[in-house]
């Protein structure tokens, strides 16, 4: 098989020194952000997007996936050992493994996530492997009315089938592709909604807006209701690693992998979704259900592997066909548009050694996270303790200085304040900021394919639905859309 | 955004704040859409029809907006209120410090600002001190380390990744000015 040889080679580039470093550059890096609160992957990969400008491709990419698989691994340290849980993806994790720690048995929460993300990572970075090239062989076939239709399918479950509220989602969804508008028209050479103003021109940096709305949005957002006096972190107490431990993870790491990798591939929002289903699947199969709630360790080895697996998952429409479902996905695909690379069905054919170094790089880097998050967790402890006011200074001034290296321009500075108040406000009214970033990125791209399919088809838009491919896609995206109408309605009655 | 509650120290109840700042976000998040609807207008277009010129993406974001802002509004008005987002940091008991958020924006204005005027290890060093001060830091440890970050920071600039960022009052120092 042509795709054994090529990873291989892969391995063969990624395992050089330079690479290694970058890798163990990137996981740390990734570890860090997961770690501290106020800061994710999806900011950080931002921040570093202009000054990785003069690495080479390869280096860069390696960098981006090992901070997005580190803040994997380091949310779970947050969740389990901090009093104050919070983030999304790593709340179920709270649940069991504050009380865990709370209980004196941290070290075998902190060991139960970081093996279960690793095994997680493992089988869903294996398959990756197995899966994108057949995907992507499918993908070259795919028209351009099929990506809108892929593209509809990744905007609504993003924005209105996840969110609490559809309608803030959708909205933000649309604040991101007014922001994509801004600038001048690729096809045309028209400016819109420039306002005269030179430097929206060439549009508003991506960079920009996720740091924005991530660093500056959630800086604002913090100090508005700070939980002031010195950190609390619970201390790490009891065993690492007992028979009971085996004998009580390994299943749910595995259940956990199965529900997260398929639920990642899907434009189903990535691992939030992935760490609920497979938290409640783990307390429905218990043999001690009373145990839930008071400290299981099944509640959080499953979570946290389907949480990796998802991860990888999201990995696979990302890399087969540019589509990205969260927002460190779409952050990502701006580092490959930075230099000149589409990811997509092409991306195995033509640039298929840097693909597949940069999978290789995954399995090496998630080798590299097990050793990070499990003897060196003792750094991340104190990491966690940083004080508060130097983290968030710290936070503003490299979202400024990073903004500030884009172009060397003080009106990005500007726009970068806009949005990062808008992003407060949002925080403040449920309005999540990841369809905001999604819509940015993707926006342009569908504007471009729907436009190319009117072209051919002389302005008759029935040829939006017209292939088979386009039609089934929106069928099911109909299904979907009348069975979470019904389950909420449902609810609420 | 919302001034009226910003300095008011009488505790008004948290609900009816929050009501009046989601109407004002949905009114702008749709008032951004009228703006997008009416400028598109303008957008040039040349060629013939039946291709799809500039404007037609613009039209629909436009009514997206405007849809959503409207929406957005009418559940506020039945009470459905957007949940605050939950974080780590984040103390969901205590009121908003408004005060704390504009000395922030400040700060942030103050840095852009002197940017040009005074360069880059200037600017980065108000940023940083201001910020940690506003939060709570005290307030000498604060300024070492702002300076002390500031220059580390120009100095990796100039020499380490060949960007160069304005030394602005050290203009002509080695090692600052790249």
């Amino acid at each position: 098989m042509g795709s054994l040889t090529a990873l291989l080679e892969g391995f063969a580039t990624a395992a050089q020194p330079e690479y290694l470093l970058y890798a163990l550059l990137g996981v740390t890096l990734g570890t860090a952000v997961g770690v501290l609160p106020g800061i994710g992957p999806a900011m950080t990969v931002a921040l570093l997007l202009p000054l990785t400008y003069s690495l080479e491709p390869t280096a860069a990419l390696i960098i981006f996936a090992g901070i997005y698989y580190g803040g994997m691994y380091g949310g779970s340290t947050t969740s389990i050992l901090l009093n104050t849980p919070g983030e999304s993806s790593s709340v179920v994790t709270a649940l069991e493994g504050n009380r865990m720690a709370r209980a004196g048995r941290g070290a075998a929460a902190l060991a139960t996530a970081a093996i279960g993300s690793f095994v997680a990572g493992t089988i869903a970075t294996i398959l990756l492997t197995a899966l994108a090239p057949t995907i992507a062989d499918l993908a070259v076939t795919l028209g351009p009315a099929d990506y809108v239709a892929l593209m509809v399918v990744a905007f609504t479950t993003v924005a209105a089938l996840l969110g609490a509220s559809p309608v803030r989602g959708l909205a933000s969804l649309g604040l991101g592709l007014f922001i994509g508008l801004v600038g001048t028209d690729t096809l045309t050479g028209q400016q819109r909604f420039t306002l005269g103003v030179p430097t929206l021109s060439d549009g508003i940096d991506v960079v920009v807006v996720a740091v924005g709305v991530f660093a500056v949005g959630e800086a604002l957002y913090v100090a508005a209701r700070m939980r002031h006096g010195p950190v609390e972190v619970v201390p790490v107490g009891g065993k690492w690693m007992t028979g009971e431990f085996w004998r009580r993870s390994w299943k749910p790491w595995l259940r956990g992998t199965a529900i997260g990798f398929p639920i990642g591939t899907i434009p189903a929002g990535g691992a939030d979704v992935s760490t609920f289903l497979s938290y409640a699947a783990e307390k429905k199969l218990a043999k001690r259900p009373e145990e839930f709630g008071k400290g299981a360790i099944e509640g959080v080895a499953g979570p946290e592997a389907a949480n990796n697996a998802a991860a990888a998952g999201v990995l696979v429409p990302l890399l087969t066909l540019g589509l990205p479902t969260t927002a460190t996905a779409a952050v990502i695909v701006a580092g490959f548009q930075s230099y000149g690379i589409q990811p997509g069905p092409l991306l195995f054919t033509n640039d298929s050694a840097l693909v597949w170094a940069l999978i290789a790089s995954l399995y090496i880097g998630n080798v590299m996270l097990l050793v990070l998050n499990l003897p060196l967790v003792k750094i991340w402890v104190k990491v966690l303790q940083i004080p508060r006011p130097y983290l968030y200074a710290g936070i503003l001034l490299f979202a400024a200085l990073g903004t500030y290296a884009v172009n060397f321009v003080v009106d990005d500075l500007v726009v970068l304040l806009v949005i990062g108040v808008a992003g407060f406000f949002m925080r403040r009214h449920g309005y999540p900021v990841a369809p905001l970033v999604v819509g940015l990125i993707l926006g342009p791209m569908a504007e471009e394919q729907v436009r190319r399919t009117l072209q051919i088809s002389e302005g008759d838009p029935a040829a939006l639905v017209a292939s088979p491919f386009a039609a089934v896609a929106y069928a099911v995206l109909a299904a979907a859309l009348v069975v979470t109408v019904v389950l909420r309605v449902r609810r609420r009655a | 955004m919302t001034s009226s509650d910003a300095t008011s120290p009488d505790p008004a109840p948290p609900a009816r704040s929050a009501k009046a700042e989601e109407y004002v976000f949905g009114a702008l998040v749709a008032a951004l859409g009228v703006f997008t609807l009416v400028d598109a207008t303008t957008i040039a277009t040349r060629g013939s029809m039946g291709t799809v010129g500039p404007r037609v993406f613009p039209y629909a974001v436009g009514a997206l907006l405007v849809v959503t802002g409207v929406a957005a509004i009418v559940a506020t008005a039945r009470g459905r209120l957007g949940p605050a987002e939950d974080a780590e940091d984040v103390d969901t008991s205590v009121r908003t410090d408004w005060v704390t958020v504009a000395k922030l924006v400040a700060v942030l204005v103050a840095h852009l600002a002197l940017i040009d005027v005074a360069g880059w290890p200037v600017a980065g060093a108000v940023l940083f001190f201001g910020a940690a001060w506003t939060l709570g830091a005290v307030w000498w440890k604060a300024l070492v380390v702002a300076v002390v970050l500031a220059l580390v920071v120009q100095v990796l600039f100039a020499a380490g990744l060949g960007l160069s960022l304005p030394a602005g009052v050290f203009e002509g120092v080695p090692l600052l000015d790249g």
